[in-house]
């Protein structure tokens, strides 16, 4: 049994957010965490770390709706470059999200020009409202990078889309390439990610390149 | 030293201080502490005109009273140079008395002009310091604790009524340049405490008890720097020798078991602990600030962000602090009051199992110098926005952040050592 204040806890919470953000998540829907309520570490010989966590999860667009969610993280021994396994299962209803859903294919397929925008959140925290979606389409693509990439020894979050560029596709996905910011809270390291995402209604976000942006100081 | 005298002297007899303009006039605070130092100030009044403000006269000077006066700006530096000679205590209370009657007059229509709800940037922030001194000569009086790598001031707010043998707590913001909710809580802190004395009993026997050491902005260079090209940059702006990378991690450069765990010995890193302790000029002028007030600082607290956690000692060990059971307790209370405001939870807890082992952190080598109430806060959020939080979360943020610094600040306040 571990005190949910214990950092390793909420390393592990902050894996199986990103991971529910990377399966749930999308231009109309984001997950935060409100609360970890539980956590406990089993250390399995010749496998790993493995943590059991009970998360209260709040849903961005619609504050006050919370999900409680159990998930399990296993941390494979020698990390060398494999991620993390992770369970989830969110007990309860999210909002749906298909009109949103819709409404932003439909836009953003009608636009004469490809969708271009930087620095989301701006400065000063602000985020125009017709780039929200955007915003949490990013946080679904950062929850891949940051399930992949993390080990007992990183904490991952998302601290800003650098650079947004939509590129037209003919088949029925949309396609985004972001380069986000990472901020690893262990070694303070803010590290840009280049991030391509594709999206549709009803297939969700998926993540098919994303790489560590070569040249980076 | 009475070259001098008779320098500024002689120049003073053409001189006057009927200028329609206060631009660059200075006004001092001194402290003579005998009958020679009072002796010095009564010469200088009868070479050169000086405006008392308090007293009301020359006369009425006596040692170990608070002399304030006004200076015109040509004599203010010779002024200076003789004050220090003498070896009088004294403190440059306005700098620049025509931007402080600005400040006072039209503070709308001043182009970056200061908001509590808004980030300000370095320039408006340092005009700021000398306003809200200005205009708060009884509650605050500003002084330089010391220089930037690139040559700025760093100003410190002095809170509290006046007072004899007051004890102190000191608070600082801005360690770290991109955490900008930092120095706006602590520019919210000083105006609460300006505004709600005489009106709030908790603040009202805070200052009249104990005074307020706010040290609103630490790296101020970096805090530049994330204004003009790097939202995200963390360390000072100093160069490293035999490196092209910039900076250090202020936070890690304290003689706490320095740079022996969670920081870096690359220049490159964001947590580089710098070529040896206090190398960095920030952290050597709030070092030596803290030791030569040691005997009256009886709380240190400093802010950071983000991740919403209340911290104490140690971070540079596991090892639990000698005061291991109160330190947590008041945490625990004081993260209850915060709560209690918009249910925002924080966590608290020594800060190596809270957040990580990381050596050389001003808290740690504040707590081992005898400071016992010794806290970090790492205020909102969790990671959401991050280090970029909405200026419309600047005042909740600040509002229930100032619940918990009074909650401790009146534990210290009533557990005095």
């Amino acid at each position: 049994e571990l005190p949910p204040s214990h950092f390793s806890a909420g390393r592990a919470a902050a894996v199986a957010v990103g991971y529910l953000r990377y399966l749930r998540g999308g231009p109309g829907q984001g997950l935060e965490l409100r609360a970890l309520r539980r956590a406990r570490r089993q250390d399995i010989n010749d496998v790993g770390h493995k943590y059991y966590l009970e998360l209260e999860l709040e849903d961005v667009l619609d504050k006050g709706r919370t999900v409680n969610c159990t998930a399990e993280v296993l941390y494979h021994l020698g990390s060398k470059g494999t991620a993390p396994d992770v369970q989830a299962t969110v007990q309860g209803e999210l909002r749906s999200t298909e009109e949103a859903d819709k409404e932003f294919y439909h836009r953003i397929r009608s636009l004469e020009k490809e969708l271009v925008a930087e620095n989301i959140p701006d400065s000063q925290g602000n985020v125009p409202p017709e780039l929200e979606p955007i915003h949490l389409l990013a946080w679904a693509a950062s929850g891949y990078v940051i399930w992949q990439n993390s080990t007992e020894n990183t904490k991952f979050h998302l601290a800003q889309v650098k650079h947004v560029k939509q590129v037209k596709r003919s088949d029925e996905d949309l396609q985004f390439d972001y380069v986000l910011l990472l901020h690893e809270m262990v070694s303070q390291e803010v590290i840009p990610w280049e991030v391509t995402v594709l999206w549709h209604p009803q297939r969700g976000a998926r993540v098919p390149r994303d790489r560590r942006q070569p040249g980076h100081a | 030293m009475w070259a001098l005298l008779v320098l500024i002297g002689a120049a003073s007899v053409s001189a006057h201080l009927e200028d329609l303009s206060f631009d660059g006039q200075k006004v001092f605070r001194v402290i003579p502490q005998n009958d020679e130092q009072v002796e010095i100030l009564n010469f200088l009044a009868s070479m050169m005109e000086v405006d008392f403000w308090q007293p009301d006269s020359v006369t009425l000077l006596r040692p170990k009273m608070q002399v304030d006066f006004r200076i015109e700006a040509e004599k203010s530096f010779d002024v200076e140079d003789l004050l220090k000679e003498s070896g009088m205590e004294y403190q440059v209370l306005i700098d620049n008395l025509q931007a402080a009657l600005d400040a006072q007059f039209d503070s709308k229509a001043r182009t970056a002009s200061h908001s509590y709800e808004k980030y300000n940037n370095w320039d408006t922030i340092a005009a700021w310091t000398a306003d809200i001194a200005a205009q708060n000569p009884d509650l605050v009086s500003r002084s330089v604790i010391g220089e930037t790598f690139e040559g700025r001031p760093m100003y410190l707010l002095k809170m509290g009524k006046s007072g004899p043998n007051k004890k102190a707590i000191f608070m600082d913001c801005g360690f770290h340049a991109r955490e900008w909710i930092s120095p706006a809580f602590c520019q919210w802190f000083v105006k609460e405490a300006v505004e709600t004395y005489g009106k709030d009993t908790v603040m009202t026997t805070l200052l009249d008890e104990l005074d307020f050491y706010v040290l609103p902005v630490v790296n101020i260079d970096g805090y530049i720097y994330t204004w003009t090209n790097n939202r995200m940059w963390r360390k000072t702006r100093s160069r490293n020798a035999h490196s092209v990378c910039i900076g250090t991690d202020p936070n890690r450069n304290f003689d706490a078991g320095w740079c022996t765990a969670g920081a870096s010995k690359s220049p490159c890193a964001s947590t580089y602990c710098g070529s040896a302790p206090e190398s960095e000029k920030e952290t050597k002028a709030l070092a030596d600030f803290i030791r030569e007030h040691l005997s009256t600082i009886k709380a240190y607290l400093t802010i950071h962000s983000y991740s919403q956690l209340l911290l104490f000692p140690y971070s540079y060990t596991y090892n639990l602090p000698p005061d291991y059971k109160e330190l947590n307790s008041i945490a625990s209370a004081a993260s209850k009051e915060l709560a209690s405001l918009y249910n925002t939870t924080y966590t608290y807890g020594p800060g190596a199992e809270t957040i990580y082992l990381a050596a050389g952190g001003s808290d740690d080598w504040a707590y081992d110098q005898g400071i016992k109430y010794t806290f970090t806060l790492e205020l909102r959020d969790t990671g959401s926005y991050g280090f970029l939080l909405p200026e419309s979360l600047i005042k909740p943020t600040c509002e229930e952040t100032l619940l918990a610094v009074k909650y401790i600040a009146n534990y210290v306040l009533e557990h005095l050592y």
